[in-house]
């Protein structure tokens, strides 16, 4: 039966091809024979079973086989194995490196149940160009009424909480969280329970959770701590559950109390509290955010003070990653993608000359019967065994990369806190490395197998064809064009960082010791806030070393809190009437200008008699000045809050502009004398003369005197605070410098390589040459000009394609223009120069060829 | 290969059946097949993937001439067992021999066969 014997035969395709050629034909014999002998289908059974069981054994054997020739080759040839092994470490280190932190912020499921349900739900307000605004508490209860969308709703307030009655007193930032918000987002505690419906209503028992942080640290994980009662802003609360590790991701802190709803002591324009939601089933985001329009617009029509604002829906992912910090994340990626592009084009070429030498080699291999499909397996084994000892390397530096990347981070410039890596980095590393082991062999082994075996070792070692040079060609100017890139993009944030440490602060940081203080309500009320901050600034001011001190709600950069409120003038003003403009607020004390060495421009600072019960007061920043009042002088105006009956201020004094915020831009922005009201969590800044630890004990001590139950926190120098905040910044820059550098040294050395395996080829022509009287120089002007066209094509190709990059980088890149002509010239001049030195070698080793001996080689 | 260790089962057998005349791959498999009563059917995947290692190790070879002239195929290639591969058999033979005594000593085998 013929087709039998077909489906043998098919069969016998799985052995590999070298089996076949010496065995197929025996083999599908013995079947024949077998079957004629024995007709019965039991010998199929058996045939399948042999197949499936040696087919398997028979490639292991040809695989074992390559290795150890691939280990020979390897060893052989230490200085290229070694190449190659670091280059591919490199790229893979440093794309593992940056793929953790990739995966851990933007691509890790963050750890709530079904989070692709999960939005915050933010306000925006168009006219007052405020895309994402914090919601109000009443707001958060007509929308939890009134949607269908949301299986819940859940809100969350910024809070300070200090610890006392064990040991000493502590401060620590917590939150204040409806009893919905754990249940929506599908957390349980670790021990104990979550906040019940009800405990959010005024005048219920007081009840708080602690972060399994702080359980484990302060109170040595003891089970009991769960019904106990502590000492929370001075009042006696019960532990019901310790918080798991989620809740502290999403709201930071590690103390949580219910937040307290009291409708009728709430405002609508009053925006405090973060709201979350959990879509119902099958709802989209489009579907959830036009009726969230619907509502917003509803709410809008009952409470015109509200008719601006709107709703805004957003992700988990985009609620946790700012699009700065995505960008830059992304932007690292793509650069050490570039990076291992580079690392391939390298390594391909390298392999390219080595295929030139092994010629011979593989030459009389195909003549002893090696077949072409056995050569290119031979040759990718080789590559795919480079690149995973390789990667394997570069994946142990990349966990050395991440732990020390870690160690420098400053806390809280990632929202996800723990980047390792793990299994999913692993994989991602090990797939990258064979896909990078593919690429960088398989143009090689395909030209060494598809060789011409008659040419070859007809030739034998002179130079094949024309293609494999432009190919090796085209592969360095591919890598000087990649270069160019990442050095533009580099350049463009090396200036970036050096901007931002040349913007104006308008403060002098140096010499500020800073720390916070959170007066518990309870005892501080009213009055005796603002007269307990008094009687410190006094006491403070007496110590040795301390020049100035003062107070604010919220010094620059720092940990500590403002408002933005949308505000309007009274009378006349450069604004059209009743335009208002998003302003932030600040409190601050009589000094605190004086100790940050803000200049007072105009009018008079606060004094101790600026207080409640006088008329209210405020300062202005010039450029807000300016803003509402232009050149006219603004001593005298009244700022007013929206609404009907907002409260309003006069201005009595204008200080000079401070970044805030952040370096790069300058936020409208006044301050109210402190006298007239104190915030629960307030900055305390002290210039001192010497150095700023030598004042702390004293310090403290003042502290203490006052209230032996307040702790300081958050105890900083006001350097700290703006290195801070150009931490990501400068990683940025850094990072993507040394790719950059690593991709120059790379590209340098692969254009290096082609050349001077080029001239080292092509001695006989040029000794030929020479003989035919060429001088010497015009033999160094041909080298050059061969490497130099390809320099300038890559150079080239690679300045129009940051041209395109460029406008990527925009959102990160400051005080200079993406296209900035400065940064491209100085790029092509450096990769120029950096390509004639990659030249210069081998066209002087070109010039120095003696015709007599090039040509008696023949 | 002359090494302590054991002769995989069919290595072992192709050198039996090859011990007293040259074969060619089908007879080896009859003659295995026949030898254990039709108890082992070597596969050709098998057989062959056995006569590479063999052939490899030095302990068989190839003929160039045809010791059947009258019932050849000139598809058949025939393999003789080399002195090596003869020493690897006795070789193997002695450690079963051993093993079966103690396995006789143990009672776990019949005194005679």
């Amino acid at each position: 039966m013929r087709w039998r014997k077909r489906f043998y035969r098919a069969l016998l395709r799985c052995y590999p091809a070298e089996f076949r050629d010496e065995y197929a034909r025996e083999m599908l014999q013995a079947y024949h024979d077998g079957w004629r002998a024995e007709p019965a289908p039991r010998l199929w059974i058996d045939l399948l079973a042999d197949v499936f069981l040696t087919a398997p054994k028979e490639h292991l054997n040809v695989l074992l086989q390559d290795l150890r020739y691939t280990v020979r080759m390897m060893w052989k040839a230490p200085a290229f194995t070694a190449a190659v092994v670091l280059t591919v470490a490199l790229g893979i280190g440093a794309n593992t490196a940056i793929f953790s932190f990739v995966y851990a912020v933007m691509l890790r499921p963050l750890p709530f149940a079904e989070p692709q349900r999960l939005m915050q739900v933010n306000e925006k307000n168009d006219r007052l160009n405020l895309p994402n605004f914090s919601a109000s508490v009443l707001n958060y209860l007509s929308w939890s009424e009134q949607t269908q969308s949301f299986d819940r709703l859940g809100a969350v307030s910024f809070s300070s909480f200090n610890l006392s009655g064990q040991g000493e007193p502590e401060q620590f930032t917590g939150n204040r969280i409806s009893p919905s918000l754990m249940p929506l987002l599908g957390i349980q505690p670790v021990v104990g329970r979550a906040f019940l419906d009800g405990e959010d209503k005024p005048g219920s028992a007081p009840v708080a959770m602690v972060s399994e942080g702080l359980w484990r640290r302060r109170f040595g994980a003891d089970p009991s701590l769960v019904g106990r009662n502590v000492t929370l802003n001075g009042v006696d609360c019960t532990v019901v559950g310790i918080a798991p590790a989620p809740l502290a991701l999403l709201t930071g802190g590690d103390i949580w109390m219910p937040l307290t709803i009291d409708p009728g002591r709430e405002m609508r324009l009053n925006h405090v509290i973060s709201v979350f939601g959990r879509l119902k089933p099958g709802i989209t985001l489009r579907q959830a955010q036009a009726e969230m329009d619907t509502i917003a617009a509803r709410v809008g029509q009952q409470h015109p003070e509200v008719k601006d604002w709107g709703i805004r829906l957003l992700t988990m992912t985009d609620a946790f990653v700012s699009p700065q910090l995505r960008t830059g994340l992304l932007v690292l990626l793509g650069a050490v993608g570039c990076v291992l592009l580079i690392a391939c084009a390298n390594i391909a070429n390298l392999l390219l000359a080595r295929a030139s030498a092994r010629q011979r080699e593989i030459a009389i291999r195909t003549a002893m019967g090696a077949s072409r499909p056995r050569l290119l397996r031979q040759l990718l084994v080789e590559s795919l065994t480079l690149s995973l000892v390789g990667g394997a390397a570069g994946m142990v530096g990349a966990v050395w990369a991440v732990r020390g990347i870690n160690a420098v981070l400053p806390p809280n410039l990632l929202p996800i806190p723990d980047v390792s890596v793990d299994a999913v980095v692993l994989l991602f590393a090990f797939s990258i490395t064979v896909l990078t082991g593919a690429v960088f062999g398989i143009a090689p082994a395909w030209h060494a197998a598809k060789a011409d075996l008659n040419a070859m070792l007809k030739q034998a070692a002179r130079s094949t064809g024309s293609s494999r040079p432009r190919l090796r060609n085209g592969l360095a100017a591919a890598e000087l064009a990649l270069a160019t890139v990442l050095l533009v993009a580099a350049g463009l944030l090396v200036q970036t960082l050096f901007e931002l440490q040349r913007v104006k602060l308008g403060f002098r940081p140096a010499d500020l010791l800073t720390f916070q203080l959170s007066l518990p309500s309870g005892k501080y009320a009213g009055a005796k806030g603002p007269a307990f901050y008094q009687e410190l600034l006094e006491s403070l001011r007496t110590v040795p070393g301390i020049r100035a001190a003062g107070v604010s709600s919220g010094i620059p950069f720092g940990a500590g809190n403002y408002t933005t409120t949308p505000v309007t003038t009274v009378g006349k003003s450069v604004v059209p009437p009743d335009t208002a403009i998003p302003t932030d607020w600040r409190i601050v004390s009589p000094g605190f200008f004086r100790a940050m060495e803000v200049p007072l421009l105009r009018g008079r600072d606060f004094t101790d008699g600026d207080t409640r019960t006088a008329p209210p007061v405020i300062s202005s920043v010039q450029a807000t000045a300016q803003k509402f009042w232009g050149s006219d002088d603004p001593i005298g105006r009244v700022i007013k809050q929206l609404g009907p009956d907002g409260l309003s201020w006069t201005v009595v004094g204008v200080v000079g502009d401070v970044r805030s915020t952040a370096l790069v831009r300058e936020s409208p922005a006044m301050y109210l004398a402190m006298a007239s009201r104190v915030w629960p969590v307030m900055d305390v800044v002290v210039r001192v003369d010497g150095g700023t630890e030598s004042v702390l004990p004293a310090i403290r001590q003042r502290v203490r005197q006052l209230d032996p139950e307040l702790p300081l926190a958050t105890v900083r120098t006001m350097d700290q605070w703006v290195s801070n905040t150009a931490a990501q910044p400068r990683l940025n820059a850094i990072l993507l410098a040394v790719f950059a550098g690593v991709a120059l040294l790379i590209a340098a050395v692969g254009t290096y390589g082609v050349l001077a395996y080029s001239v080292s080829q092509r001695t006989r022509e040029i000794g030929l040459r020479l003989a035919l009287g060429a001088t010497r120089r015009r033999v160094l002007r041909l080298v050059i000009r061969e490497g130099m066209t390809m320099g300038v094509v890559g150079i080239g190709a690679g300045l129009i394609s940051a041209v395109g990059v460029s406008q990527v980088l925009g959102s990160l890149v400051f005080g200079v223009p993406v296209r900035d002509p400065a940064t491209f010239a100085a790029v092509a001049v450096v990769l120029t120069v950096v390509a004639l030195a990659a030249c210069a070698v081998p066209a002087l080793r070109a010039s120095r060829v003696d015709p007599m001996v090039s040509l008696r080689e023949e | 290969m002359p090494t302590g260790r054991s002769l995989p089962l069919a290595i072992f057998h192709i050198l039996v059946s090859l011990a007293d005349q040259e074969r060619h791959g089908y007879a080896i498999m009859q003659d295995v097949h026949a030898r254990t009563d039709g108890q082992l059917r070597l596969g050709p995947g098998t057989l062959y993937g056995s006569i590479k290692r063999l052939l490899h190790d030095g302990l068989i070879e190839e003929l160039d001439e045809r010791p059947d002239p009258e019932n050849d195929d000139v598809r058949r290639r025939y393999y003789r067992i080399t002195p090596r591969g003869r020493k690897a058999a006795i070789e193997e033979s002695s450690r079963l021999a051993k093993l079966l005594r103690q396995a006789r000593a143990s009672g776990l085998a019949p005194k005679t066969v």
